[in-house]
Order: C-alpha cells, then sequence, then structure tokens
C-alpha cells in the first residue's frame, strides 16, 4: 500500500453543498477529494516522506478582530517546529487553522490556504473529518474521555473509522507504544483513562491522536498543566515522534522550544515576525523583536 | 508591545559586567606595579604584586558563581547567552593576566637587589608593559562600547608587542658571556614573555567583543596559520 493512498470514508464523498457559507477562501466546486495518509503498513514506524505543511495568506478572524495577519510558513515533515509569542499573539489561532478547528468557534472564520503535501485543506470539497485525522491534535488540559477505558480511549478514533477488532488491538497497542505509556498502562488497559496521572493521561491523548496514523501532530501547549517530570517525558517523546510524524507546538515555555523544537517561529500581533533554526533564534535572532522577547525583555 | 519584564535580572547581568571588566582596572594596576619592580628591582613590591593576585582571583570566583547563577536560574538567551558566555571568558583571561604578573614579580627576586641590568633591555620590556597596558584600557573600552572595529585594532597593537619580544631575544643574544647577565637576561626574557601573553588576552578579550555583537566567533589571527 502506498503511504498517498487515501483513507476511505463516506464523509470524504460529501461536497460542500454551499460554498457562500463555506468558511475559506478560494473554494472550489468539483469531485470530493481525499487527504493523504500513511498506509497502516507505515505504521508508526520509520521515516516518511509525506507531512509537509504550508500555510499561504493565512488569516484568520474573530468576527471583526484580525488574530492572523497573512501569514506564509512551511512546515519540514519530521521536524519539530516551535510557535513561540506572547499571549494573544495569534499562535494558537493559527495552529487551529492547521486543522480547521478555528472555524468551529462561532464567527471565527479563515482565509487563504493550508496545503498538506501541496492538497489545500481549505478547498470546499474536502472533508473535515478526514482532515482532523490526518492533522492530529493535543491540547493543553490531558482530555481523556472521562466514560472510557484507557484501551477504548486510544482506540476510539478508530473505532468510529470502522476499524475491525484485531486492527483496533494492533493499532491501539502500537499507539501507546509509541507514545511511551505501554509500558506503564498494559496490565490497566480496561481501566478507566481518567485514572491514570495527568502526565499520562496526557500521553494518553498523544496515543489516541497516533492511533489514527496522522501525518501532522498539533500540540498546543501540552505540558502547561504537567510537573517538569511528565513535561520532560513528553519532550523525550516529541524527540522520539518527530520521525513518524509532523510536529508544530504551541508553547508559552521558551526553554522548552529550545530544547524539542528544530525550527522556531516567533509571532507578534498575528504576525510572523521571525522563523529559523531553533538554536539560530534563541543565540542570534535576526529581529530585535524577537531579541527582546526571547531575553525576556518584555512578554 | 507588552511591558518590559524582567528587569532585576538585566541590572544584575548589567552589575556583573561591569564587575568583570573592572577586573581588567585590576590587572592594569598589578601589570603598573609590577613594571616598576622591574625597573627598580624592588623586591618587596613584587611581593605585593604576588599578594594581591588574591584580589583578582575573588573578582574571578565571585563575578564566574554569580555568572553560573544566572544561567541556572534566568536562562539567558540570545545576546544574554553571548554576554554571559563572553564575560566568562573574560574572567578566565583577566585571572591570567594577573598569574602573568605574579609570574614576572617571584622571578625579581632571583636576580638578587643590585642585578646587572641592562638599561636598554629595561627600556624594552617598560616599553612592552606600558603598550600592553594601553592593549588592556583599549579591550575594556571595546567591550564597553561593543566597538567591534576598536577590538580588531588590537591585533595591530599588538604586534608591536610582539616586534618588542623580538626584539628582546636579540638583546639577549647580544648581552655578553658574563654568567650574571646572562642569568639576569633570561629572567627578563621570562618576564617580556609574561607580558606578551598578557597582550595576547587582551586580543582575546576583544574576539569577544566581536562575538557579543555578531554572534559568530573567530579568531582575529590565527596563531597556528598566521597569514603571513
Amino acid at each position: 500500500m502506498d503511504a498517498r493512498d487515501s483513507i476511505e470514508s463516506p464523509a470524504m464523498t460529501e461536497t460542500n453543498p454551499d460554498p457562500q457559507t463555506s468558511p475559506q477562501a478560494g473554494a472550489t466546486a468539483g469531485p470530493a477529494i481525499s487527504v493523504a495518509t500513511k498506509s497502516p503498513a507505515a505504521g508508526l514506524r520509520g521515516r516518511r516522506d509525506v507531512g509537509t505543511v504550508e500555510l499561504q495568506g493565512l488569516h484568520a478572524y474573530y468576527g471583526s478582530n484580525h488574530a492572523v495577519r497573512g501569514v506564509d510558513l512551511g512546515f519540514a515533515a519530521d521536524q519539530v517546529t516551535a510557535i513561540i509569542g506572547p499571549s494573544g499573539c495569534g499562535k494558537s489561532t493559527m495552529v487551529r487553522c492547521i486543522n480547521r478547528m478555528h472555524e468551529e468557534i462561532d464567527g471565527a472564520r479563515a482565509e487563504g490556504h493550508v496545503l498538506l503535501d501541496g492538497l489545500d485543506l481549505y478547498d470546499s470539497r474536502i472533508d473535515i473529518v478526514a482532515v482532523r485525522r490526518a492533522v492530529g491534535m493535543v491540547f493543553q488540559k490531558p482530555n481523556p474521555f472521562p466514560t472510557m477505558s484507557v484501551f477504548d480511549n486510544v482506540v476510539s478514533g478508530l473505532r468510529l473509522s470502522g476499524a475491525s477488532r484485531s486492527e483496533m488491538d494492533d493499532r491501539g497497542r502500537e499507539a501507546l507504544i509509541g507514545a511511551g505509556l505501554w509500558d506503564e498502562v498494559k496490565d490497566r488497559l480496561k481501566g478507566p483513562g481518567v485514572g491514570l496521572s495527568g502526565g499520562q493521561q496526557q500521553r494518553l491523548c498523544i496515543a489516541r491522536a497516533l492511533a489514527v496514523e496522522p501525518e501532522v501532530l498539533l500540540m498546543d501547549e501540552p505540558c502547561s498543566a504537567l510537573d517538569p517530570v511528565a513535561t520532560l517525558k513528553i519532550e523525550e517523546l516529541i524527540g522520539e515522534l518527530k520521525q513518524r510524524v509532523t510536529i508544530v507546538i504551541v508553547t508559552h515555555n521558551m526553554q522548552q522550544a529550545a530544547r524539542v523544537a528544530d525550527t522556531t517561529v516567533f509571532m507578534l500581533d498575528g504576525e510572523l515576525v521571525e522563523v529559523g533554526p531553533t538554536d539560530k533564534l534563541f543565540t542570534t535572532p535576526d529581529d530585535e523583536r524577537t531579541e527582546q522577547y526571547v531575553t525576556g525583555k518584555f512578554g | 508591545m507588552a511591558t518590559a519584564t524582567r528587569t532585576q535580572y538585566q541590572e544584575e547581568l548589567q552589575r556583573l559586567e561591569a564587575s568583570a571588566l573592572d577586573g581588567l582596572n585590576l590587572v592594569n594596576s598589578a601589570l603598573e606595579r609590577t613594571l616598576e619592580a622591574i625597573q627598580h628591582q624592588d623586591v618587596e613590591l613584587a611581593q605585593i604584586v604576588v599578594a594581591d593576585d588574591d584580589r583578582i582571583d575573588g573578582r574571578y570566583l565571585e563575578v564566574h558563581q554569580s555568572l553560573i547563577t544566572l544561567l541556572a536560574t534566568q536562562s539567558p538567551v540570545a545576546t544574554d547567552l553571548r554576554l554571559i558566555s563572553a564575560l566568562l571568558h573574560v574572567l578566565k583571561c583577566v585571572e591570567r593576566m594577573g598569574d602573568q604578573c605574579v609570574n614576572i614579580c617571584k622571578v625579581i627576586p632571583l636576580t638578587g637587589n643590585e642585578p646587572p641590568a641592562d638599561e636598554r633591555m629595561v627600556q624594552l620590556i617598560l616599553g612592552m608593559g606600558k603598550q600592553t597596558r594601553a592593549l588592556i584600557g583599549q579591550a575594556k573600552r571595546a567591550f564597553c562600547e561593543r566597538d567591534v572595529e576598536l577590538a580588531r585594532d588590537l591585533v595591530r597593537q599588538d604586534d608591536v608587542v610582539d616586534d618588542l619580544n623580538r626584539d628582546g631575544f636579540r638583546l639577549a643574544l647580544e648581552i655578553g658571556d658574563d654568567a650574571d647577565k646572562r642569568e639576569w637576561a633570561m629572567t627578563m626574557l621570562l618576564a617580556a614573555r609574561a607580558i606578551e601573553r598578557i597582550a595576547d588576552n587582551a586580543v582575546d578579550i576583544g574576539e569577544q567583543v566581536a562575538f557579543v555583537v555578531t554572534g559568530l566567533f573567530r579568531e582575529f589571527e590565527d596563531a597556528s596559520h598566521p597569514s603571513g
């Protein structure tokens, strides 16, 4: 099976019934377009050749509030990219545009293009469910489904896609191993997901995202609710996962960005100020505003 | 833009920079007294220089520890990180410059109270010392003002010291067959070599100025691959 094989999903055959109400600009009519994913055979092993994301002229609004102002930015596959910037700079909003979560908020809309391996995720023919399967997300607070067991949490996405029992068992286990959680929970897979510690719950959420084998994993301050040890485990995990999934992490913790990211992006007032290799951005930034921010002269 | 932050940290960093660079004043003072001890064969003054080196070492330890604390507690980055890295280097240079003065002052008594001094050699060493003191002052000014051109000019000034050092070798060879004179000349060559190293340390500090400003570390001159 080719790595570019598409997800078979009935929902993906639907086209947007009314392009006028579509939240995105540039929508075009036509046949349904599939979102590329890895094959199960590619699994969570080995390097990938897909998963590049490119933002082109991305704008995001909350009503009249212009939160993201024309961002052009690429996220390379097999890399961790950190987004830093003061509160309200638009970093979370920008990331939520990548898997089209932003438009779920009342009055929110996005303009421009988000390309996943060249495919415009804001094309009207794209199925949003498939987008969110290809672009997983981990949030600030761990949010396991409270009524589900550890294992059911992990395979919940697979179950929705109609995976067989044996497939769920294999991929669920693989996802837990991938999230560095298997050894800690293998004897309590039937126990409640919310019974795990905060750090374990967050890794459970990462496993849940990994189980559907996304191309991209968005992490919105994934460690802000965790203690230092749990934080370090997540950071180590990020380093391991980047060979399997493109990672974009929003963080307020600049040291975390420095530790985990290959590339760091600095945003201010909805605009992209500077993008560069992390070591360069934290030692010799080009832009004076970046210098001022990373050295803590404003924040 | 949001409000200014970390003022205490910035003030502490400024204080430590001033304290580290003030170490160069201590060195300049030690070198001045070292030269005076050479000129007048003043063994007591030489002993004072040796004892006073504790002040330079103390400054090194105090500022070094405070910089390590800043690294541990404030996670400095960008210019701040480069500055702290450079200051650690400057401190090491300051400590070594002080040690070179001690090295000179320890050999001064070896030649006795009334050595068979050659006036040309004494004047040459005093000239080296004067030029080196100017280099130390220039290195400090270049650092304070983040003046890369002034820092680069230290190489040119250092060449004067190097030339004088070579002249010292020629003078020592010409000093004759008298055993006492030759022993004294050997001692003076050690002093000249120590002063020449102090000047090199001043150039090292200049290289740190360039690092703080540009983020790139390059030796101004590669001693192992001279350009000719």
